[in-house]
């Protein structure tokens, strides 16, 4: 067996794989749809997506969509109140974030902001219900399991370097409530686990995911694998000639055997990057797993999604002390995202790498769901605030959700759509939903927008139907 | 006498005209070539040379006229590069004379102007003349990939093709030998020459012969002159073809086998050559219909296309015009159906049924029967994508084939055949059928074996030899029990003497009512979407049948009650049918009743109705009023039938999908209702029902199901009669799937050796040949449990989901298995699905995160170590433990090599370490992961 592993010939045995891997009942890949498609596969502006989750609904008029700000004070009328913080200038003229995120908008002359993200009508609100939405575009539930945003650009673009999984998640555990729905849509669905998501709950534990098991040095880990060689040639098993079962076990062996022993897997020890340059990334978990996101599309990562963490009424699921809350929320997140996009721009991996910043919904302090379409009010939210608990925005929103996007081909310095400066804050120039916002994506990384695999004969698209349209208006 | 030599003087002077030819096109050229050089010389030093040359040129030309009069009538050239040649050539003798009289009359300036004319001539009549010699295409350089190169077919194998041969045998016979045929012979007897009046691309063609008589004698090679000719020695006259190469032996042979076999002629047009009425013929008709539907390719049609738009319609017969509708009518579907059918019609126009083909659109009818040119419909298939009035306006444009055959439907009058139409997909039989057991022969008596000697005698495949008692004991216990034989088991089994041991060890695991229901448990989890986690569970929208499930696969429930109770179920079975409910508003086509409704048909009749669910299907027959009414049986409010999640305002009535099976008790009661469907559909009428099930326990036992995939039971079966036998055996013995399994368990058909595939997806291929057991590889749970069994336990007894088992399962289980604790990365990572969905069959491909899994996963990992730290207890001697561990891991006795090897690894007294490594990399051989 090989240990010095072409890196071509690893790629033609991972297609190879990926073929194979559409067998039993699973789907008939339409490959690159339909060559004469109107609409020619545009050369690819991105490389690489990192997406940055604010698990719980973030919202825009607390963080990058301020509105008029109102301060607390005893019994004011909660209708009064848009805003919680006091907006502050950015580097664009004219455009302010709340106050907390002046880091992040000292980078927007680099990026773009959308102030008319619309989120779909899904009933009595369930959170997980919105994000499996959010990643995946489809409703749940699906009669077949539908792939995740990430596993999709995993099986049409396939390791951009073939030793780091295509599909890394940073920072979700699934030992918190609502575990099962999230993951119903962390997952490959149909296009097979191969395209699933690489894990990594705790990025400063990452390291632990790709070297040897707990109590193991290299030499043995080497050695084991050698010994393991050995018993394989020796094994009476290859007289019955080969099948892709045995073939696909020991390619497979063979690359996770190469990742934990590549130089790659060094862009997983957090602890080698310089003390200050680490210090502004360690905000917690999800500081670092920007850093860990940084480091790993240096080294030639596919799609990495760092969260906040989901877990029901924590982190930005705010059902009280809204504000509070909120100031916490910004330092984690500030300087990292910030020092994110200076870092990928310094070393010149921001032109190909697509930053988005998102979230399932938005939220405000007295409209559920939407104006026109209130659903079943879940937050207790009295008219009149006699407690500082109360001031902040805790109901659902999803009429109006603010989205930052950096690089990869997306316009600089720029701000898309807008929202009513009154309640209700809602869209009302150019809204965007998730289809579009998908097929931005793609289009930015070169897929087709009707990209789509039989399953079960039925064809399934990146989007449903293939809908949805890349907003040109945010690319350059 | 005297005639003859005549004859043969005048034959030979024939023959002279070729060569004679060349004497004026040279010496014209010269006399030109010289003429030129005077001119530009102001010289007449070239005078007398030049009279010269004219005077034998004119001759020459005259004479080469007169020769090729005498060639013209002896072989029999017809076309057009003949006539051109004759005239050409004649006009040429003409002009050289003229040219000469006005040289020796000093015109020169007519003179020169004639010569050069005569040149002229001369070259094109030369090269018409070369054509007719040396082909069409002597000049152009590609054609040796046109002509020569149509490849023979590698994989036919004339030595198979004798006695009777089945309809698809014929048409790769027939295309063959008219391959070989182009190949050799259609330069000199096709429609561009017929020599010796005979044509050889058309049947009628050779039947009727040249002027020797018929080329062929059907059936008979030995009588025909083709063959006699093609096998003479090429030194003879009669040799054929008597220019260029001659047919290999196995080219001879096979067009021998071919005349032999009554000389089937393909429908399908020429690859170079222009096409040529073929004569239909009735069997091929009906070959022909059966390939369309099943590959869909325009090249199997029956109708030649490609000439159609300037003949006049022939007259089709009945089973004809059944073809074309069928092939106008798929055209249509996979094309138009999406846009132009009752859910959505744009344009107002509906391309699904009959009557609103005829009656059109907005912009009035789209077509014209009879006038192609006319019909609006081909105008706008015919214009460039991007056009305003192009269609289809989205996805992908007509073939040229597509196109060629709408025409050809709309020339002949855009026939529709009166009565019901034929369905364009495959549908399976609903009745069961009990067809008879073949004759019993030598070694093999059981039905299962039977039947497949059937199948084997048809494909010609033999009989392999049975494995040994150590694999076949590998086998069934996975298989019944999910866990390896220990190795006890093992040894007692192989020195057993007994001639029916495989039966009584069979017999033995299958009354292991626990072990059994362990194992299948697995299976039965993914299939009704049963888990002990998942969504739902958080909101109250779903609900657990483990303790039913187990229990009934524990005392082997009649499989028809087993249904019942999932359809009409009690509190404890509910769980598959109530389905999972999310919080929030649902797609319509995900409602609960639509979830039962899809599942039922899915998991239980092989049929998949979530197309179905949100509008007409464009794969098959049904339709969304199907789906509704199906599932408005399991739902206490009539379903309002939505289309694409939106209301049509129109109620659902109720139905069972298949209508013959019966009626559904009209009741409000929903409970009632769901007691009248499952006595529907356990009816032993139902043969679906019960083909779907023998089918899947087949595809667990052989690692592929009689018909693929196994949740599509419309697709043909690689055998019928097996599958039926099956089923309908099955219903007649009560329903026992243990007597079920046992049948397959001891035939020697699942004694055969495994056969391995070189990629996954020619598993489901529809090419698909039965040789044999299929290689498999372990699933999590068998994979857990073996290392659990042979090694240490992965799970400990506090893993296993209590609350929803059965509250004495403890009594019931070795250790802790895998079947009975919570999805967890590591099963994840080896294939258990997250089960949401319905899920028939595991994939058995490795794949990077699951090697990941294995190499550094903790769970794998840590319980190996403390695994070994007992071992390194209980083990004195590194050769000791290395031989414990390949018994009880692989069933046998390591080899030297495989002893010096570990022992060096794990040292002579084994350190933990050492043994924790040894573990893992037995158990990720191979040998340990596939089932042989």
């Amino acid at each position: 067996m090989k240990n010095h592993w072409n890196r071509r010939e690893f790629l033609q045995t991972t297609s190879a794989a990926t073929i194979a891997a559409l067998g039993v009942g699973s789907p008939i890949a339409s490959l690159m749809a339909d060559p004469t498609s109107p609409i020619a596969k545009k050369a690819a502006t991105a490389d690489t997506v990192i997406l940055l989750w604010m698990a719980g609904g973030m919202a825009h008029t607390e963080t990058f969509d301020p509105k008029r700000y109102t301060p607390y004070e005893k019994g004011m009328e909660g209708n009064r109140v848009l805003s919680t913080f006091k907006s502050m200038p950015t580097a664009l003229d004219g455009v302010n974030f709340s106050e907390g995120l002046q880091s992040v908008g000292s980078v927007m002359d680099k990026g773009t902001v959308i102030r008319s993200y619309v989120a779909a009508d899904l009933g009595h609100i369930l959170h997980s219900r919105h994000q499996y939405h959010w990643h995946t575009s489809y409703e749940p539930p699906q009669s077949v399991a539908a792939p995740h945003l990430g596993a999709w650009i995993s099986k049409e673009l396939g390791p951009k370097n073939p030793v780091i999984p295509s599909f890394i998640d940073i920072g979700q555990r699934f030992t918190v409530g609502e575990a099962e729905e999230l993951k119903a849509f962390h997952t490959a669905g149909f296009l097979g686990n191969e395209h699933g998501p690489f894990l990594i709950p705790d990025p400063s534990q990452g390291l632990e995911s790709v070297r040897p098991p707990v109590g193991m040095d290299m030499k043995r880990f080497e050695s084991r694998n050698q010994l393991y060689n050995n018993l394989i040639s020796q094994s009476a098993h290859g007289e019955y000639g080969s099948d892709y079962q045995k073939e696909s076990l020991r390619r497979s062996m063979e690359q996770a055997y190469i990742l934990l022993n590549s130089p790659e897997s060094k862009a997983f020890n957090l602890s080698t990057e310089p003390k200050e340059i680490y210090d502004v990334y360690n905000t917690g978990r999800f500081g670092l797993g920007c850093l860990l996101a940084r480091r790993l599309t240096e080294k030639g990562a596919r799609f990495i999604s760092v969260t906040t963490e989901y877990e029901p009424f924590f982190g930005w699921d705010t059902h009280e002390n809204g504000h509070t809350r909120l100031e916490g929320m910004k330092r984690m997140i500030d300087g990292p995202i910030a020092q994110l996009i200076k870092d990928l721009d310094k070393t010149g991996h921001l032109d190909r790498t697509l930053v988005i910043l998102a979230s399932e919904f938005s939220r405000d302090m007295m409209v559920e769901g939407r104006p026109d379409l209130k659903v079943q009010e879940q937050v207790k939210q009295p008219e009149i605030l006699n407690d500082i608990k109360f001031y902040g925005m805790h109901r659902h929103f999803t009429d109006g959700c603010s989205i930052l996007m950096w690089g990869g081909g997306i316009k600089k310095g720029h701000v898309y759509g807008k929202t009513a400066d009154e309640r209700p804050c809602k869209t009302i120039i150019n809204p965007v939903k998730i289809d579009g916002i998908h097929q931005t994506i793609y289009h930015a990384l070169g897929i087709k927008p009707d990209t789509q695999y039989e399953i079960e004969k039925r064809p399934f698209y990146t989007t449903p139907d293939g809908k949805g349209k890349a907003v040109q208006d945010l690319l350059t | 006498m005297q005639n003859n030599l005549l004859n043969e003087l005048w034959q030979i002077s024939g023959r002279l005209h070729p060569l004679v030819v060349h004497f004026p096109i040279s010496l014209l050229w010269v006399g030109l070539l010289l003429e030129c050089i005077a001119w530009r010389k102001k010289t007449d030093q070239f005078q007398s040379a030049i009279g010269i040359i004219l005077w034998v040129g004119t001759i020459t030309a005259a004479l080469a006229v007169g020769l090729g009069f005498i060639l013209i009538n002896q072989d029999d050239y017809t076309g057009n590069a003949i006539t051109i040649h004759q005239w050409s050539g004649m006009a040429t003798a003409i002009l050289s004379g003229l040219t000469l009289y006005a040289f020796i009359s000093k015109e020169t300036k007519s003179y020169r102007l004639l010569l050069f004319l005569t040149v002229l001539g001369v070259s094109f009549a030369g090269h018409y003349g070369a054509m007719l010699t040396h082909g069409e295409d002597y000049l152009d350089l590609t054609k040796e990939e046109k002509t020569q190169k149509i490849a023979l077919n590698p994989s036919l194998h004339v030595e198979k093709l004798q006695g009777e041969i089945d309809p698809n045998q014929k048409q790769d016979l027939g295309i063959e030998a008219r391959n070989i045929l182009e190949n050799h012979c259609y330069d000199c007897h096709s429609i561009k020459k017929s020599k010796g009046k005979l044509r050889l691309d058309a049947l009628e063609f050779m039947l009727k012969g040249g002027k020797e008589g018929p080329a062929l004698v059907l059936g008979h090679p030995e009588k025909s002159e083709m063959i006699r000719r093609i096998k003479l020695p090429a030194s003879d006259d009669e040799a054929m073809p008597n220019k260029g190469k001659r047919l290999t032996k196995k080219e001879i042979e096979i067009l021998e086998t071919w005349v032999k076999q009554g000389a089937p002629w393909p429908n399908q047009a020429l690859k170079s050559a222009p096409s040529t009425a073929a004569i239909d013929q009735e069997e091929e008709i009906e070959e022909n219909s059966s390939a369309v539907k099943k590959s869909g390719s325009s090249e199997d049609r029956i109708i030649n296309t490609s000439e159609t738009p300037t003949k006049a319609p022939e007259v089709l017969n009945a089973n004809q015009l059944q073809e074309l509708n069928i092939n106008v009518r798929t055209i249509l579907a996979h094309n138009c159906y999406s846009c132009h059918n009752a859910t959505k019609t744009k344009g107002g126009l509906r391309l699904d049924k009959k009557e609103f083909i005829f009656k059109g659109g907005e912009d009035g009818p789209i077509l014209v029967p009879g006038n192609p040119e006319k019909s609006d419909m081909i105008r706008r298939v015919k214009l460039p994508f991007g056009h305003d009035d192009a269609m289809p306006s989205k996805g992908k444009r007509l073939t040229k084939e597509d196109i060629a055959m709408l025409e050809y439907w709309i020339q002949q009058g855009a026939p529709w055949p009166t009565g019901p139409e034929k369905s364009l997909y495959r549908v399976a039989a609903l009745e069961p059928r009990m067809p008879t057991v073949p004759k019993v022969e030598a070694e093999l008596n059981q039905p299962i074996d039977l039947f497949v000697n059937e199948y084997f005698k048809k494909n010609k495949i033999s009989w392999q030899k049975s494995v040994d008692d150590k694999t076949y004991i590998r086998r069934v216990y996975l298989d019944v029990t999910g866990l390896l034989p220990n190795p006890e088991s093992i040894s007692t089994f192989v020195s057993d003497p007994r001639s029916n041991k495989r039966e009584m060890l069979v017999d033995k695991l299958l009354a292991n009512n626990e072990g059994y229901a362990q194992h299948w448990l697995t299976f039965w989890n993914d299939a009704l979407r049963n888990d002990y986690t998942g969504t739902g569970y958080i909101t109250n929208g779903r609900f657990g049948i483990t303790k039913w499930l187990y229990g009934s696969l524990k005392t082997n429930k009649p499989y028809d009650t087993f249904v019942k109770e999932l359809i009409s179920p009690t509190k404890e079975s509910e769980g598959f049918v109530r389905g999972i409910q999310w919080r929030g508003t649902i797609n319509s086509s995900q409602s609960t009743e639509m979830q039962a409704a899809q599942n039922v048909s899915q998991v239980l009749l092989g049929l998949n109705l979530k197309c179905t669910s949100c509008h007409d299907s464009f794969i098959s027959d049904w339709k969304l009023d199907d789906a509704y009414a199906f599932a408005n049986v399991f739902s206490d409010k009539t379903l309002e039938i939505h289309r694409c999640d939106l209301p049509t305002g129109r109620m659902a009535g109720y139905g069972v999908l298949y209508s013959s099976l019966g009626k559904i008790k009209e009741t409000n009661i929903t409970a009632e209702r769901l007691v009248s469907l499952a006595d529907i559909l356990v009816q032993k009428k139902n043969g679906r029902l019960y083909r779907t099930l023998v089918n899947r326990v087949w595809a667990q036992l052989m690692g592929r199901g009689i018909v693929e995939p196994v949740d599509v039971m419309d697709n043909e079966p690689w055998s019928q009669d097996l599958l039926d036998w099956l089923a309908s055996d099955f219903t007649a013995n009560g329903y026992d799937m243990k007597r079920l399994m046992r049948q397959i368990l001891i035939s020697k058909t699942y004694q055969t050796p495994a056969v391995g595939l070189k990629e996954a997806q020619m598993l489901t291929a529809s090419n698909f040949v039965f040789k044999g057991m299929m290689k498999r590889r372990i699933t999590a749970e068998q994979f857990a449990d073996a290392v659990s069994q042979s090694f240490f336990p992965l799970y400990t007894d506090s893993a296993l989901v209590k609350k929803m088992l059965p509250a004495d399962i403890k009594n019931d289980i070795p250790f802790a298995r895998a079947s009975l604790v919570k999805n967890d990365p590591f099963l994840t990572a080896l294939g258990r699905p997250n089960r949401e969905n319905v899920s028939t069959s595991r994939i058995s491909q490795a794949n990077l995160l699951q090697a990941l899994e294995l190499t550094n996963g903790n769970k794998f990992n840590l319980s190996l170590r403390k695994g070994a730290e007992i071992w390194a207890q209980k083990y004195q001697t590194g050769e000791s433990l290395v031989k414990a561990l390949y018994l009880k891991a692989l069933g046998r006795e390591p080899s030297f090599k495989e002893i010096t090897l570990a022992v060096k690894y794990i040292g002579k007294k084994p350190s933990v370490e050492g043994i924790q490594d040894l573990v893992w990399a037995v158990t990720l051989l191979p040998e340990f992961q596939l089932i042989i």
